[in-house]
């Protein structure tokens, strides 16, 4: 029998997304163009040759190694491509993807990229035709909901501040705006420098839907240990799995031999 | 926007449970404003930098937050903030109920009103590098340390 990797535990709409985002096995909600996915990334103008750090491995004559001939370089370490990074900023107000969920897809599902996750945001670097086609894949996916989940070079704080009264995510930099088609577009591209012309990057969804979608737990949607003022309550499997994880590391952490 | 009472002076927090659009802001100002019992009021949020303030595009100025205009009374102050948060000290208990009143007339979302103390009452060593020794009370909790009193202060006239 094949193995099938379980990645996450629990059978709460949250546990069964958390799942989803891992395995990469997300739906695609919208289609948004190369260009635009690049535009907002501001690294290079769409079209615009790809700039490069050395040249094509091909050209390079690579040394005898065992682990190069076994391992396949990326399309964008094969042509020699710079490093470039794309980062998110998803609110707590069930974003569709928390921070941790980005990297752990990213880690699972996309070769040769470095994900990083710090509190608000999370960041993933990568050869610059691969964080192209990475980004793309987040902002088609069900992994972003345009309203609650910007991309933001700097200036990223939002994660943790209440919506906007449109249900937008508070943005200092006023990066995106709501038209009244409830089609989100980018005014500005990820570091806050202007764009020629808005990017649009699809409806925003409701309130159900991100409550449907979203990977975090929260008291007023999915609760991680089941309403506080419940007459018995029930943990969901993922903190269950999560204590017995933090015991082990503890006491193994404490007595090493 | 001094009443004068002899009843004991309240302190409230409006909370919105959305950040509030300039628009429904001054809305909600002038809401408040007309139930009137108002001795100070403070506005605070999060920043909106007139500029770019980190990154490639530091310096490049944020159009979106620059002449945002907040009236009240005979004042004008430059809104420099996304409303989040209103501390209001009113002259006695009565006007509670009148600005929950306001708020539901000018506010889009829920909010929460809390009563309790928010103004500081004693000066603390950044106001004694402000404003020295002779500090009038009033004054205390209303701007930041870092702030222009007469950029981010207005005082009102008793006429209203």
């Amino acid at each position: 029998m094949a193995y099938e990797p379980q990645y996450y535990p629990g059978s709460t709409s949250v546990g069964v997304n958390r799942r989803k985002h891992m395995s990469g096995d997300l739906e695609k909600l919208r289609d948004i163009s190369d260009a635009d996915v690049v535009t907002i990334m501001g690294h290079r103008a769409p079209g615009a040759d790809y700039p490069s750090t050395h040249p094509p491995l091909a050209e390079m004559g690579e040394p005898d190694c065992p682990i190069r001939q076994l391992v396949e370089p990326t399309p964008g370490a094969a042509a020699g491509d710079r490093i470039r990074y794309s980062q998110f900023t998803d609110s707590m107000y069930n974003a569709p993807a928390i921070p941790y969920w980005r990297s752990y897809w990213g880690a699972i599902n996309c070769r040769g990229c470095d994900p990083g996750t710090l509190s608000g945001r999370q960041i993933i670097e990568a050869r610059e035709r691969d964080i192209e086609e990475y980004t793309k894949t987040q902002m088609d996916s069900e992994m972003t909901d345009p309203a609650r989940a910007t991309m933001r070079g700097c200036t990223v704080h939002g994660h943790s501040l209440r919506l906007d009264e449109e249900g937008m995510m508070f943005d200092m930099l006023a990066r995106c705006e709501l038209g009244d088609d409830g089609n989100v577009s980018y005014l500005k591209d990820q570091v806050g420098i202007p764009l020629d012309q808005k990017v649009n990057v699809g409806r925003a969804m409701s309130e159900e839907e991100v409550a449907a979608r979203t990977t975090i737990f929260r008291y007023d949607n999915v609760s991680f240990g089941g309403l506080g003022d419940a007459p018995e309550r029930k943990f969901d499997e993922g903190l269950v799995a999560l204590h017995h994880m933090w015991e082990r590391r503890s006491k193994w952490g404490f007595r090493p031999e | 926007m001094v009443t004068k009472s002899d009843t004991e002076p309240v302190q409230i927090e409006i909370f919105p449970n959305r950040f509030l659009k300039p628009e429904t802001a001054q809305c909600l100002l002038n809401e408040v404003y007309n139930v009137g019992g108002i001795t100070r009021m403070m506005i605070q949020g999060p920043n909106l930098p007139k500029s770019v303030p980190y990154g490639p595009a530091r310096g490049l100025p944020v159009e979106e937050n620059l002449n945002i205009l907040l009236e009240l009374g005979d004042q004008a102050l430059e809104l420099r903030v996304k409303v989040g948060r209103i501390w209001l000290e009113l002259v006695s208990e009565d006007y509670i109920e009148k600005i929950k009143a306001a708020c539901e007339r000018a506010l889009p979302c829920s909010f929460n009103i809390k009563k309790g103390k928010f103004f500081r009452t004693k000066s603390t060593v950044s106001d004694y590098a402000k404003y020295g020794n002779d500090v009038d009370e009033k004054m205390l909790g209303l701007v930041d340390p870092k702030a222009k009193r007469e950029r981010d202060l207005a005082i009102l006239s008793d006429t209203r």
